[in-house]
């Protein structure tokens, strides 16, 4: 079975078509950056994109996504290595504490930046709510949203 | 069984009372006498000078004596480096070591990181800068306890690396998804593994997986496929006969005698009313950190040359180590383990568990092993936040001050957490004040006659150390009376803790003047309909000081939410403002979550919690805008900030309490339409 991952065609093992993708990237393809949080869709640690949308890789099989683009954590950077213009602002903010439930929000936040560049507090909330933090980062991350959506404005 | 006399009991069990916070016990199935011990002790002058390696291009490399759990002490302890050496940041890493490459370190808990380590981590590094000074060119430095000037506590303004803000080491991993977690470790031949919990069974593992039996008697599971072993842990029976739960309730509990511990022991008028005479609850409470516990091990050689390698999110890699070489047999020079940066620790990462399992698991296997807890078993297996009843009785004078104050409360145990002590030496502690149950329940108030005391009861559930320990619930209870006490008295809430406040907490008075300003709680909103501001303050080990004011509007279906939090809080000299402030926000979410959230189910004395929609904690919609204050009183060493501002809980309570015109006493907070 092929999969689109980060741009690139990878060929995974028949077997593994029914398995959680969230296992498949971690495991058969070594793209740990998508995190194990519950398993159970309720974290969203584990948020990727698949297609334009941002989706929950633990409760997607691997071959529901044949055929459309998957993005991980790894590859929202453009290849030469500038940082997406979330990542940039997260660094900026200094968002993360212990760090781990911070790619799933990145992701869920660059899924929302991509529909809308300017959303509202009431957006960023509907968007985000799904993405728990206990170490509590949540106002960093929406500073960190604002600053990414102007600058992903500003270029086109 | 060896017989242990009760002197060895007491003496095990004081030395755990003596700032200790947790050590290991053994899984159900197997069973050792004596437990690993924890270090307690700080190394040697000679094993801190180890921690700076001069490499070879220039830069020098601090091995960390302190685990990450993104509490940023890594990059604090950089910056002193740093600043030690006067050098550019850049010239200075901070790896996270194993444990063959430094000596020996206590428990990253009890936000003691900075206020133990700093001093030590500069005294290092301005070494080095002497020996560098002198054209040293080896590792050969000597501390001999020669006076020796820091530069990171020096005043303000001649620093450039401590006192300044700047984000957590890794940061560029963690926005890219580098590997980074103990679950992140891939290694050839490895295999996913869970192993059964006492009582547990399954009956069909499922196609890719094999159930094994380990070396402790107990029974495992093991696939070379993550889905397969995540799809077998959820068929996986627990026992569910039902345990007794003994009431945690004050009232029966004084009823049936006197407390057991006493903090302050005055005999105070019982025979005139109280002004005030309140009850409080607490429930259980997770910690519900988004990285369940994981591990890898793989062994090593055969036979005499054997060696086990593990890789864990832990706060005590060398208690790691202790308790796998013991149950092994092997030295500890044998067992190597990686203290990973951990997905959140908040005191739960403190016992041995997932090392243990991973680690039985790759000897059945043959092969290195990942353990992963599911999310469900963190709730059943794991340990929590006990419950805890609190009967507050005070009395005022005429003027507003505090003539009798007692507080009687009982609560399941922190420190000496059945999680982690055999059921032996549970019974000897019981003669011992457990002080994480007692921490912050004596209330920084003047009062003419003080009764402070508690009993602990012992849970079928596992209890222990969450962040905080006693002092989210203990100044919720104090906090929450103190106010009410001062509407009573018809004083102003902030006028009234002034008013009372032993004059010896100058710092804390400073944090209530601080956060009043900053809320401009003089001249700001006064509570009305559907709003209300609220206030709480407190203490943390003796060193750390926090005042909070909560707004918060309530709508007509009793629905709270939290408008705005403001914190002043003094934790000594701040090497990372950055970081401090983040470990506010984090204790502010967190008081958040104890009042509207948070509260673990308990059936039939059992978990019953398998989600997080069992158990919910706050989310980015119940975020408040937030303000924070840092006070540094001159010469102030670096303190603890990491749980201070959990006095939050109080203040979003008593703003709860002044929107509705009803106090809250039970947590969580559950709307009530108005009356």
């Amino acid at each position: 079975m092929q999969l689109s991952v980060n741009g690139r065609s990878v060929a995974i093992p028949d077997a593994r078509a029914g398995d959680p993708l969230l296992w498949v990237l971690r495991e058969e393809l070594g793209l740990v950056g998508t995190k194990f949080g519950c398993g159970q869709g309720l974290c969203g640690a584990c948020t990727i994109h698949v297609g334009d949308a941002a989706v929950r890789s633990c409760q997607i099989a691997a071959a529901d996504a044949a055929g459309q683009a998957i993005v991980t954590i790894e590859g929202l950077a453009q290849a030469d290595g500038t940082l997406h213009p979330v990542q940039q602002a997260w660094i900026e903010e200094s968002v993360p504490q212990c760090g781990y439930c911070q790619a799933g929000q990145i992701m869920s936040a660059a899924a929302l930046l991509q529909a809308a560049p300017h959303p509202d507090d009431a957006a960023i909330d509907a968007a985000m709510a799904g993405n728990l933090c206990r170490c509590g980062t949540y106002a960093r991350i929406r500073k960190a949203i604002r600053r990414a959506g102007t600058r992903m404005e500003q270029k086109p | 069984m060896r017989h242990l006399s009760r002197r060895l009991l007491l003496k095990h069990a004081a030395r755990f009372a003596a700032g200790v916070t947790v050590f290991a016990a053994t899984p159900a199935c197997a069973f050792n006498p004596l437990p690993a011990m924890p270090t307690r002790s700080m190394p040697e002058a000679e094993a801190r000078i180890a921690w700076l390696r001069l490499l070879p291009d220039g830069r020098v490399r601090l091995l960390l004596p302190r685990q990450e759990m993104g509490q940023g002490v890594s990059v604090a302890l950089r910056q002193i480096v740093a600043e030690e050496l006067d050098w550019d940041i850049e010239r200075v890493e901070a790896v996270l070591p194993d444990t063959a490459s430094i000596a020996p370190v206590k428990s990253t808990v009890g936000s003691d990181s900075l206020k133990d380590f700093a001093e030590p981590v500069a005294r290092s590094a301005a070494l080095l800068r002497e020996h560098l000074h002198r054209g040293g060119d080896s590792a050969e430095i000597v501390d001999r306890g020669q006076p020796v000037s820091l530069r990171s506590f020096r005043p303000d303004g001649m620093r450039r690396h401590v006192g300044f803000g700047m984000p957590t080491e890794q940061i560029v991993s963690i926005v890219t998804g580098a590997p980074l977690y103990a679950g992140d470790i891939r290694l050839p031949g490895m295999l996913f593994g869970m192993v059964l919990p006492a009582g547990a069974s399954i009956s069909v593992p499922g196609d890719d997986v094999k159930l094994v039996t380990l070396s402790d008697g107990c029974g495992g599971l093991l696939s070379a496929h993550p889905a397969a072993l995540h799809a077998a842990a959820t068929r996986v029976k627990r026992d569910q006969a039902p345990r007794p739960m003994p009431a945690v309730d004050i009232d029966i509990t004084q009823q049936r005698g006197d407390l057991e511990h006493s903090l302050r022991g005055d005999a105070v008028n019982a025979d005139a009313p109280w002004t005030l005479d309140r009850r409080y609850d607490i429930p259980f409470a997770a910690h519900a950190a988004i990285e369940p516990r994981s591990a890898v091990a793989q062994w090593h050689g055969r036979e005499a040359a054997m060696r086990l390698e593990v890789w864990t999110g832990t706060q005590d890699a060398f208690f790691v180590r202790e308790t796998l070489a013991r149950h092994f047999g092997l030295s500890t020079g044998k067992v190597l383990v990686h203290g990973c940066r951990i997905g959140g620790g908040f005191g739960a990462r403190t016992i041995v568990r997932q090392e243990l399992e991973a680690a039985l698991l790759a000897e059945a296997a043959g092969q290195p092993v990942k353990v992963q807890w599911s999310r469900a078993a963190e709730f059943i297996d794991g340990f929590h936040r006990p419950p805890s009843s609190h009967r507050i009785r005070a009395r005022l004078d005429a003027d507003g001050r505090i003539a009798d104050w007692r507080h009687g409360f009982c609560s399941g145990h922190v420190i000496f957490t059945s999680a982690a002590m055999p059921r032996w030496m549970q019974m000897a502690t019981s003669l011992v004040k457990d002080p994480g149950v007692a921490r912050g329940a004596v209330p920084p108030y003047v009062a003419a006659r003080m009764r402070v005391g508690f009993s602990d009861i012992r849970l079928p559930v596992d209890t222990g150390p969450w962040r905080g320990l006693g002092a989210g619930p203990n100044g919720f209870a104090i906090e929450s009376a103190m106010d009410e006490l001062a509407a009573l008295a018809g004083q102003d809430p902030l006028q009234f803790r002034l008013a009372n406040l032993n004059p010896q907490h100058e710092r804390l008075k400073a944090c209530l003047e601080r956060v009043a300003d900053l809320a401009g709680w003089a001249a700001g909103p006064r509570s009305g309909r559907g709003f209300g501001r609220g206030l709480a303050c407190g203490i943390y080990k003796e060193n750390s000081y926090a005042a909070v004011v909560a707004d918060v509007s309530v709508a007509a279906d009793g629905a709270v939410r939290v408008a705005h939090l403001y914190c002043a809080q003094d934790s000594g000299l701040v090497v990372n403002p950055d970081q401090v402030r983040a470990q506010i926000e984090g204790n502010l979410v967190w008081g958040i979550g104890m009042v509207l959230n948070e509260k673990l189910p308990i059936e039939d004395g059992r978990v019953a919690a398998y989600s997080f929609a069992d158990y919910a904690i706050p989310t980015m919609d119940a975020m408040p805008a937030i303000d924070i204050a840092l006070i540094e009183p001159e010469g102030a060493p670096p303190s603890g900030a990491g749980e201070t501002a959990m006095v939050a809980v109080a203040a979003v309570a008593n703003a709860i309490a002044a929107a509705t015109g009803r106090r809250v006493t039970t947590l969580p907070y559950r709307p009530q339409a108005p009356a």
